[in-house]
């Protein structure tokens, strides 16, 4: 009897451990869905490196993070780095800019030099849908 | 059978500590959501500061083929947000085709001159046929309230043939 309580206790604590992952489960977007920079294009000289980035989503639609809605997501704009890990939080730091307020512009603000840009959907919890939706990874020259 | 409870007596803890853990990591993560409150009857919900929409494309006064039209729509200073969902500084796009602009103080009417993106579009293909059509967007809140003062678009007009 005792060790049946303590068996239940233990898978009561171990489910609520698992409770956080569990919600996270991988979203899905319509077929055909994409995402792509309107602008700037693939090669853009860009004079002193600020400018307004355009982010473009074809057959899906943009909530705010934590929005919990089918077929929609958040925009991410990769700077200078490779595509992260996929099936897990995209990090959040100056190289993973978060559009969570449902922004589809970002004003960017890069020094002199060539850098790389992409964007990646991420769902409510920031994570990559399955399967990923991520632009072309663009490169930008910018001019003092 | 000592053995067995003393473990448990040392992991149940453990667990719970991790699984708090997570929980405020997550929290931290949410970058703590402004949600905001509806607003009350008759009080339309404000514009953030700034904030415009425009068409993207197509331009001023183009001529396209008749057909399937791309419209994309630009928001700067506000951001996107499926009807229905109440969050600060966001709404939702309306593409208004050769009409005035709608009464601002009521849900934006719903009819094939005024379409509504209710699921966070940020583009629309519409069918077009031979002739010219004005184009002008309006946000609207999540009730589909043009927003207080409302965030509009120059109205475009383009040919079609």
């Amino acid at each position: 009897m005792r060790r049946r309580v303590r068996y239940g206790a233990f898978a009561l604590v171990s489910t609520l451990a698992l409770a956080p992952h569990l919600n996270a489960q991988p979203q899905s977007l319509p077929e055909g869905a994409k995402v792509y920079i309107i602008w700037p294009g693939d090669g853009q000289v860009i004079r002193r490196g600020k400018f307004w980035l355009r982010m473009g989503l074809s057959g899906a639609g943009v909530a705010p993070a934590g929005v919990d809605k089918p077929n929609t997501g958040h925009h991410h704009v990769l700077v200078n780095t490779e595509l992260p890990t996929l099936d897990r939080e995209i990090p959040n730091d100056k190289n993973h800019l978060h559009f969570g307020r449902g922004q589809t512009e970002a004003r960017i603000e890069l020094p002199p030099g060539r850098h790389t840009l992409q964007l990646l959907f991420g769902d409510a919890n920031h994570v990559p849908h399955q399967p990923p939706l991520y632009s072309n990874k663009i490169t930008v020259t910018v001019t003092p | 059978m000592r053995l067995i409870s003393r473990a448990v007596c040392a992991v149940v803890p453990f667990v719970a500590f991790l699984w708090l853990g997570a929980l405020a990591s997550a929290q931290q993560h949410s970058h703590a959501v402004p949600v905001a409150s509806p607003p009350a009857a008759g009080q339309r919900t404000p514009a953030p500061q700034d904030a415009y929409v425009y068409i993207g494309w197509p331009n001023e006064g183009q001529t396209l083929s008749a057909g399937r039209i791309k419209i994309w729509f630009g928001a700067r200073n506000i951001g996107v947000a499926p009807a229905g969902v109440t969050f600060a500084n966001t709404g939702h796009h309306h593409l208004l085709i050769n009409v005035p602009i709608p009464p601002l103080d009521e849900p934006i009417p719903n009819t094939k001159n005024h379409l509504h993106f209710g699921a966070g579009q940020t583009e629309a293909f519409i069918d077009l046929t031979p002739g010219t059509y004005t184009l002008q967007l309006l946000m609207g809140d999540a009730e589909h309230v043009p927003h207080d003062p409302p965030i509009l678009s120059k109205k475009i007009t383009i040919h079609v043939r």
